[in-house]
């Protein structure tokens, strides 16, 4: 089973058994990790699910779609190149890791 | 052991058993079917988990709501000029127009809006503070504070922010205006807003209405008939809600001292969960009697859809009470605590899906704002009577909130 490992602000990560095929930001929901609120759902109009992407798992989750890159301008916190709305990271065979931002809100 | 009520709704009683039903009727189902006063009878969710699921489920639409087909099931007849508005389209008409709305107040936006906000409430105070050692926090405070920042998110020039309260007021509850004035008031409000659409399409500035105006130059087009529902919506939604939900933020605080104590230890730094909780705690904490009852804006079933155990029929009506969701004891085992640092509050006061509050993050900066900048001014102030509460209206707001310092 893949692990989604969130780091939070202040260094101290939290580590999530996921499911393939759900997002990142459903499994920080549902389990209550801190700093991914999610508040639309899923249906990219929030931008409350931000998160900063670790370097090796950006090949495999892909780039922003046209919808998704526009809503990473309305993030609270600065946009990154590793910026992506989490609700659209599909998480696959393998573990992932994140970095949560400080403001979401 | 006597056992627990799980009718309803419910008729008020004092806060600690009004979240022990809640929590108990949350055990017992996850829905109940409620006739409601207006438009038959609508399922009315209970629980947290339930309310999401629902909420976040594209089967459940708003339709049939604006165009007329079904009668707005509701403790009381929804407005057609609010039936007309953002939150009854479905996708694909919805999502292009709220995300054009979406980018203004997005939280990036909201964030360049806070210096302004925190200028205007420390203004207000420095006005109440020259009045005397008294004030009216409602009407000195917990309202103007949102107007001004709806005036400037719209574009509403300076010279006509009088006036421009004056309409938007009459909406209030708090207005206790006659239906007459209210009409005559509101009549004036849509032709300004008609005006100051056509003055912002030929001259724009960097505002809300200025972007909606000229949206048409893009990819989207809008005309005036889909601009005007969307400000009144923003007018009705804007500041009501806020300044209801700050006087309770702060008589929440001035009721609870130890919360209050530990607030003044860091007011900017606990406003963030101290806002969320007096969302989800809402009139649980004012010392009064609550009532169980109450809800966002229902949806349609476009098929039979299963929740939580529960089927519900396709063509019946769904809403979710937050109230109960936020003390439903599953999602939140010690939901009658009035805890200002609690960090895990999945409260549901704000929506959750396609159709959570679009000005939820700047309901929330000015919140933030109105609890932190209110008690770093004045740490000693303290209520001098109990809060007025205007019950004829549906959202039972606080209309009169005295306090000394």
């Amino acid at each position: 089973m893949p692990k989604v490992f969130y780091t939070q602000p202040d260094g101290t990560v939290v580590a999530v058994a996921a499911s393939p095929g759900d997002s990142v930001m459903a499994t920080a929901v549902r389990n209550g990790v801190s700093g991914v609120v999610g508040q639309c759902g899923g249906s990219l109009s929030c931008a409350t699910c931000h998160v900063y992407v670790d370097e090796a798992h950006r090949d495999e989750l892909g780039t922003p779609g046209e919808d998704e890159d526009e809503m990473l301008d309305c993030t609270a916190s600065d946009r990154e190149d590793s910026s992506r709305l989490s609700c659209q990271l599909i998480i696959g065979e393998g573990d992932v890791h994140v970095t949560v931002p400080p403001e979401q809100l | 052991m006597n056992q627990i009520a799980t009718d309803y709704p419910f008729a008020p009683v004092s806060a600690a058993e009004a979240a022990e039903r809640y929590r108990a009727i949350a055990a017992d189902r996850p829905m109940t079917k409620v006739t409601m006063p207006f438009g038959g009878d609508a399922w009315v969710i209970h629980r947290t988990e339930a309310a999401r699921a629902m909420l976040g489920d594209p089967r459940f639409v708003r339709e049939p709501f604006r165009t007329g087909e079904r009668v707005v099931p509701y403790f009381v007849e929804f407005p057609e000029f609010l039936r007309q508005t953002l939150q009854f389209e479905d996708p694909p008409h919805h999502t292009k127009l709220r995300r054009l709305v979406q980018k203004a107040i997005s939280p990036k936006q909201v964030r360049a809006m806070r210096d302004s906000a925190v200028a205007y409430a420390n203004s207000l105070i420095d006005e109440m503070v020259a009045k005397g050692d008294t004030a009216d926090l409602v009407h000195d405070y917990a309202l103007p504070l949102p107007i001004q920042m709806l005036c400037n998110l719209l574009g509403v020039p300076p010279e006509d922010h009088d006036k421009f309260e004056k309409w938007a007021s009459s909406t209030l509850a708090v207005a206790g205006m006659s239906e007459d004035d209210v009409v005559a008031n509101m009549a004036e409000l849509y032709m300004y807003v008609v005006e100051l659409i056509q003055l912002r399409r030929r001259e724009p500035l960097d505002d809300l209405i200025s972007s909606l105006a000229n949206a048409r130059d893009k990819d989207d087009t809008l005309t005036d008939e889909e601009i005007l529902p969307i400000a009144m919506l923003l007018v009705v939604a804007g500041f009501d809600n806020t300044a209801n939900f700050i006087t309770t933020g702060i008589a929440s605080l001035l009721q609870h001292p130890a919360q209050l104590e530990l607030f003044l230890t860091d007011p900017d730094g606990l406003a963030p969960t101290a806002t969320e909780e007096t969302l989800r705690h809402g009139r649980f904490s004012l010392g009064i009697p609550v009532a169980g009852g109450g809800a966002l804006v229902p949806f349609v079933a476009t098929e039979d859809v299963e929740i939580d155990g529960q089927l519900v029929a396709e063509g019946e009506a769904i809403m979710i009470d937050p109230g109960a969701t936020a003390h439903d004891g599953i999602a939140l085992p010690d939901a009658e605590r009035f805890d200002i640092t609690r960090q895990n509050n999945p409260q549901l006061t704000l929506s959750y899906g396609l159709h959570h509050c679009l000005g939820a993050p700047l309901a929330r900066m000015e919140m933030q704002v109105a609890l932190a900048e209110l008690f770093k001014r004045l740490p000693q102030i303290r209520l001098t009577s109990t809060p007025v509460i205007n019950h004829d209206h549906l959202s039972q707001p606080i209309t009169r909130l005295d306090a000394t310092w």
